[in-house]
């Protein structure tokens, strides 16, 4: 085996930062280099849409994935404001876009993704915001004016936590979303149902199954735009949030020659997060990955599969042993609920919930299940936490449960889930 | 160090944990493998509660976004936690369990 002393990691943000973190851990003592394009030390983005995005007249939350001084302590060779334009598979070296070159033995390209735009929202107009970045998180809190109103366009994960952070400042929120649900591909119809009625309650107008007919952009921050949706009504607003999905950065990669996959749009790796180069490795958003269990690629925009896969990558690219990813996790915080989810959604599941969905309550508490012929697949957890983590191992393995069990109340979850992990393990 | 008696030993189940307020300090009492610890009761990523999360192998693992503690140390052992969680002393005395404050 050659000897690998070089490094080259594309990106710095959250799966950059854990495979560098990684990559010392496992003892690799070799060059690293880190090339970013934006200015900042590599950053959580969960908060930003939250926590930074609240922070109106009040110090914004220390995001940083590492302290300050990791990345000059660990002897990395930390490049911000810098992007990496080519990458020569062949040579296995890298052009950069201050015109240096730099050559490594293994390459992760922990590249992200963009903001998806739509052409009838330019991110250049005054009137129009998008969310990716630290810088634009800060650019749209200076926009959530109490007593303005803003339209979020999209309601996904990022719309609605836009929305309940905006509605939290005292700023009028509408939400448009053109599917006819909320969240429709990733959570169950009467999941969508209950959170729509919720999102109501807190005083967010919701225009559901409305494509936009017609927009009308104001040049200057002071003054109303105009959207026009199918139905006919027409919404007044200083600022339009869009939030409607996100572009994986994979243009390197496809200029490299490597696999990409096509239905995902993701770079294409293996369970060790190996690309179609055998010298380049993909983490994070950008990626589409083959798993076990899986039927096909998953490409999967989470805090914890940038953390899984950067992981899975640094130890391979260390000569070291991989163990799987971890199963799909995903939390969000919106409209005073802790939203957790476990799985995915797929065809056929059949779901049951434990506790009460009125979406009036203050804090509710429920659990909703997605079984596959008796086997929980998908999870989702409403401020329960706990009790989703309890129920982890059940959907790691897909072990059979007793559905009227799980909904008893009487009967803890932390002690079902060990009661279904038992009789699994018990001999016929 | 000051010892304040919290909580009786009947009061909690293993892999149960307990919000306690003493001398206004938030704290969680929890028992784990029949064995008992005191840590702050708020996670040091963000405002949750310790006593409501996850007790498994001696660590108790927030609710909110599964930031995990060693709960012998107060060690925080993975992210998004990077601030440890501060623990205390902890004793039993017949049903009485105590806390040590330093």
């Amino acid at each position: 085996m050659t000897t690998v002393s070089s490094i080259l990691v594309a990106g710095a943000g959250q799966a950059a930062a854990v495979a560098v973190a990684a990559l010392r851990d496992q003892g690799y003592g070799g060059r690293i280099a880190v090339v970013g394009d934006e200015a900042h030390a590599p950053y959580e983005r969960p908060p930003l849409s939250k926590s930074v995005l609240a922070a109106v007249g009040a110090p914004e939350p220390a995001i940083s994935v590492k302290d300050p001084d990791f990345f000059a302590s660990q002897q990395v060779d930390l490049r911000l404001g810098t992007q990496i334009t080519a990458i020569d598979p062949a040579a296995r070296q890298a052009t950069l876009s201050d015109g240096a070159r730099l050559d490594y033995d293994y390459c992760l390209l922990a590249t992200g993704g963009a903001a998806r735009t739509l052409p009838a929202f330019p991110p250049s107009s005054p009137a129009v915001c998008y969310l990716r970045t630290l810088d634009d998180a800060r650019a749209l809190r200076g926009r959530l004016q109490p007593g303005t109103h803003i339209v979020v366009i999209g309601g996904g994960f990022l719309g609605l936590e836009i929305a309940s952070t905006a509605l939290s400042l005292g700023v009028e929120v509408s939400i448009v979303e053109t599917a006819p649900r909320v969240l429709a591909r990733v959570v169950p119809e009467a999941f969508s149902n209950w959170l729509q009625r919720r999102v109501e309650l807190s005083g967010a107008k919701l225009h559901i199954g409305q494509a936009i007919a017609d927009v009308w952009l104001s040049g200057s921050a002071q003054a109303a735009s105009t959207i026009a949706l199918s139905n006919g009504v027409q919404l007044e607003a200083r600022l339009a949030a869009v939030a409607v999905g996100l572009s994986p950065n994979t243009q390197l990669a496809r200029d490299a020659g490597l696999r990409i996959d096509t239905a995902t749009g993701g770079i294409l790796v293996d369970e060790h997060c190996r690309s179609s180069d055998p010298h380049i490795y993909a983490a994070g958003d950008c990626t589409s990955q083959i798993r076990a269990g899986w039927t096909a690629p998953l490409r999967l925009e989470s805090w914890q599969n940038a953390n899984e896969q950067a992981r899975i990558a640094a130890c391979a690219m260390a000569g070291r042993n991989t163990t799987a990813a971890a199963y799909p996790w995903f939390w969000t915080d919106q409209f005073d609920c802790n939203i957790q989810m476990l799985g995915l959604p797929q065809d056929g599941l059949e779901y049951i919930v434990r506790g009460s969905m009125d979406p009036a309550q203050a804090a509710p508490r429920f659990i909703m299940l997605g079984l596959l012929q008796g086997r929980p697949r998908h999870a989702l957890a409403v401020n329960a936490g706990a009790d989703l983590r309890a129920l982890r191992p059940l959907l790691e393995n897909a072990l059979p449960i007793d559905p009227t069990r799980f909904c008893d109340e009487a009967v803890t979850v932390r002690a079902f889930a060990k009661a279904a992990q038992a009789s699994a393990a018990a001999p016929n | 160090m000051n010892w304040i008696r919290i909580a009786s030993v009947g009061q909690l189940e293993d892999d149960e944990s307990l919000a306690i307020e003493v001398e206004g300090k938030q704290l969680a009492l929890h028992k784990t493998d029949g064995e008992l610890f005191v840590s702050d009761n708020i996670c040091t990523h963000q405002y949750a509660l310790l006593s409501d999360g996850f007790l498994e192998d001696g660590c108790i693992e927030c609710p909110l976004h599964q930031a995990k503690f060693d709960l012998r140390t107060g060690r925080a052992m993975c992210a998004p936690a990077t601030v440890d969680v501060q623990v205390y002393s902890v004793k039993t005395e017949g049903q009485d369990i105590f806390v040590g404050l330093p």
